[in-house]
């Protein structure tokens, strides 16, 4: 690192040199190392950034699961720059030698495919979460890409949305905040959304929907503009993460609203949690980020060492769903009570069904 | 609002003053000054064509909630029009709101830490912004590294440095005295406006009544002839990017009096419509033209067409389009081609 020098000399280079050393290190969140006891294997788990709730907990869940096993483990961060997050990845692959535990949340669909054959030249080992492209499958490169993980989000989506409609006695009109238009997960929860509001038979009506493009900021502007064009024809708002759902609701405090129109997110980030309990949210979904950040080491892992035979399993250990649990004020205080657990060693056990391709 | 506030106050040097001298000579005159009120009548088309389509346009309610839009906005142009003034930019805005607001929410009551100072929080966020705005402005004129790199970067650093205290963690604050900053409705306004008119104020005795603001001006409009002058130029620089800090700061605390929280990604989104706003305004990038009144109509315009798209129901696919077609008319509508020698 270059900060050392930086604080010597006031040489104009080397200073700003340091300063972007400085900045790199400040971007990249720090990575952080672990003693190793397992010399053999690299672990490492990459995301966007690990300033988000969400992918801090995915980081946390690679970390617990090296030092349990002892292995060295890194985190590599996109910054939701593809060519850095595959750049990266290329770097440690070189440096360890292609002994290399990867599990990658790629930052964009056809990143994977890159991904996974840089990793399977190396000789490497790699999990993908979320995003992939639909013909890209883990039994096609045999045995370096061990699997797929995601979450079904039209599913969750629906259950979250019917718990929103149970809220305000299932009879009126709701707005719908939705992410970023081509992201796998919006699309699927905007459909998830559809199917609950059609099982309604008309009873529930959508009044509008609008991108807010996973920006809490702008759902908040959104929802005030709503609110001045139906007035209190909303009988409660849908968001498609708990970080807009959030921002909708400060719009609702604004205007005197909240607690009084129910919100519901997806995610179960803390503060979407906290606002269940507060009785202003009517709902979310927690993933699992624990989970899939360490499962996806952990099932690389027993393969890499023997314990399982990877080409052997079953398509559905290979793609697979894992479990959302719908929070609502009902189930609140006992999901608070007993959050869920992760053991290392059920690699299936959470694992629900094998992913479905809606669009072929 | 006075007439003179906004635009062309700029004391240019001898020959562009010759040079207007003749273009109003040559019947330029009732063109210059449609210019200067170029943004003020596309606020006011826009606001009657939504108008037309949505009678609730014009509500007490809405007008209240654009008002409330519009705060954290005008809190950060007015910073930011300053740098634009002078011919520099500043693209750390979302580096220092994000820092601010972490700041701010780890130091009032909150589930994080154990501190609670209450307003008091609020000094320490906006002295990060100033140090923020200093390091822009001194790196930038000791290194000579062009404002858009220099800033860019220390964006990162500030964002950087939110993300590390955190770590992926959401402050959520407790605060309710701390949120009254932007729950409090005296006379039935949001507190948030309340700051934001300040802030206006503020920016406004700056440019008008301070040699800073006319230094601003006279670097803007031609840096050599300025310094030539004896306008202490390195000086004025960086007190502008520390006023932009500050500014950008009390936009951080605002954020996160609004949501109730402080995370790194609370920023995110800032920075584009604080540009765009100080540019439809009719401040030129290219410094010298422009007023912080300006901004608030900038603002403003951004504001409302945003309100105006969701409330004539307009598709998502089209509005994009439409803010960007915006951006573009209002800045033809806005410069004096005439007076560039070349387009880049």
């Amino acid at each position: 690192m270059t900060i050392t020098t930086a604080a010597g000399g006031i040489a104009r280079r080397s200073f700003l040199k340091g300063a972007a050393g400085l900045g790199a290190a400040g971007v990249l969140g720090a990575p952080f190392i672990v003693r190793a006891q397992d010399a053999t294997w690299t672990l490492a788990n990459s995301m966007r950034s690990v300033a988000n709730p969400y992918h801090a907990t995915f980081a946390k869940g690679g970390e617990e699961f090296a030092k349990s096993i002892g292995a060295t483990y890194e985190v590599l961060v996109t910054e939701g720059n593809s060519e850095k997050g595959i750049a990266d990845i290329k770097a440690l692959l070189q440096r360890t030698g292609g002994k290399l535990i990867l599990n990658v949340d790629p930052n964009d669909s056809p990143d994977a495919r890159t991904i996974v054959e840089e990793v399977q030249a190396a000789g490497g080992f790699v999990v993908t979460q979320w995003n992939k492209p639909d013909d890209l499958h883990p039994w096609d490169h045999d045995p370096n890409y061990v699997a797929h993980m995601s979450f079904d989000g039209v599913p969750n989506a629906e259950a979250v949305a019917n718990a929103l409609f149970a809220a305000f006695g299932g009879e009126g009109g709701v707005v719908a905040l939705g992410g970023i238009l081509s992201n796998v997960p919006a699309i699927e929860r905007k459909l998830g959304l559809d199917n609950a509001i059609a099982a309604t038979g008309g009873k529930v009506q959508l009044l509008d929907f609008q991108p807010a493009d996973w920006n809490e900021q702008k759902a908040f502007d959104i929802t005030q503009a709503w609110i001045t064009r139906f007035g209190d024809e909303i009988k409660g708002v849908f968001a498609a993460n708990d970080g807009m759902g959030l921002g909708a609701l400060e719009a609702l405090r604004q205007n005197g609203l909240a607690g009084t129109v129910p919100v519901v997110g997806i995610d179960g980030i803390d503060a979407a949690v906290a606002a269940i309990e507060a009785g202003e949210f009517a709902g979310t979904v927690a993933w699992d980020p624990f989970w899939t950040g360490s499962m996806g080491l952990a099932i690389p892992y027993a393969h890499a060492t023997g314990k399982i035979d990877i080409t052997k399993e079953p398509h559905e250990h290979r793609e697979f769903y894992g479990t959302g649990i719908v929070v609502t004020k009902d189930n609140v205080a006992e999901y608070k009570a007993n959050p869920p657990q992760t053991d290392f060693n059920d690699l299936w056990g959470k694992a629900t069904g094998q992913i479905q391709y809606r669009s072929a | 609002m006075a007439a003179q506030g906004l635009a062309g106050r700029a004391p240019r040097p001898a020959s562009a003053m010759a040079q207007e001298r003749r273009r109003a000579a040559a019947g330029g005159r009732l063109i210059e000054q449609w210019r200067r009120w170029a943004p003020v009548v596309v606020l006011i088309g826009l606001c009657l064509v939504i108008g037309a389509f949505n009678a609730n346009f014009f509500s007490t309610g809405n007008l209240v909630r654009l008002l409330n839009s519009a705060a954290i906005p005008v809190v950060l142009c007015m910073g930011a029009t300053f740098v634009i003034l002078m011919g520099s930019i500043d693209l750390s805005v979302e580096g220092v709101v994000a820092l601010a607001a972490v700041v701010a929410s780890l130091l009032v009551a909150n589930d994080v830490t154990a501190i609670a100072i209450g307003h008091l929080a609020i000094v320490p966020a906006l002295a990060v912004g100033a140090a923020l705005g200093f390091l822009n402005g001194w790196l930038h004129i000791r290194l000579k590294t062009p404002s858009f790199m220099t800033t860019l970067g220390m964006g990162f650093v500030g964002l950087g440095i939110a993300t590390a205290i955190l770590g992926g963690v959401t402050v959520r604050i407790s605060d309710q005295s701390f949120r009254y900053l932007s729950l409090g409705r005296p006379l039935g306004v949001p507190m948030a406006v309340w700051v934001a008119a300040l802030c206006v104020v503020v920016a406004l005795v700056i440019q008008e009544r301070t040699r800073f603001g006319r230094w601003v001006y006279a670097i803007g409009a031609d840096e050599v002839t300025a310094r030539q002058a004896g306008v202490p130029v390195e000086r004025t620089r960086i007190l502008a990017f520390v006023i932009a800090g500050v500014f950008a700061a009390l936009g951080g605390v605002l954020a996160a009096a609004q949501f109730g929280q402080g995370h790194a990604l609370i920023a995110n989104g800032r920075l584009f419509t604080t540009i765009a706003a100080v540019i439809v305004g009719g401040t030129a990038l290219s410094g010298g033209v422009g007023s912080v009144l300006n901004s608030v109509i900038g603002v403003f315009i951004v504001v409302v067409l945003a309100n105006g798209m969701v409330l004539m129901g307009i598709p998502p696919y089209v509005q994009q389009g439409a803010q960007g077609l915006l951006i573009i008319a209002a800045v033809a509508l806005a410069l004096d081609r005439s007076k560039l020698a070349v387009v880049k």
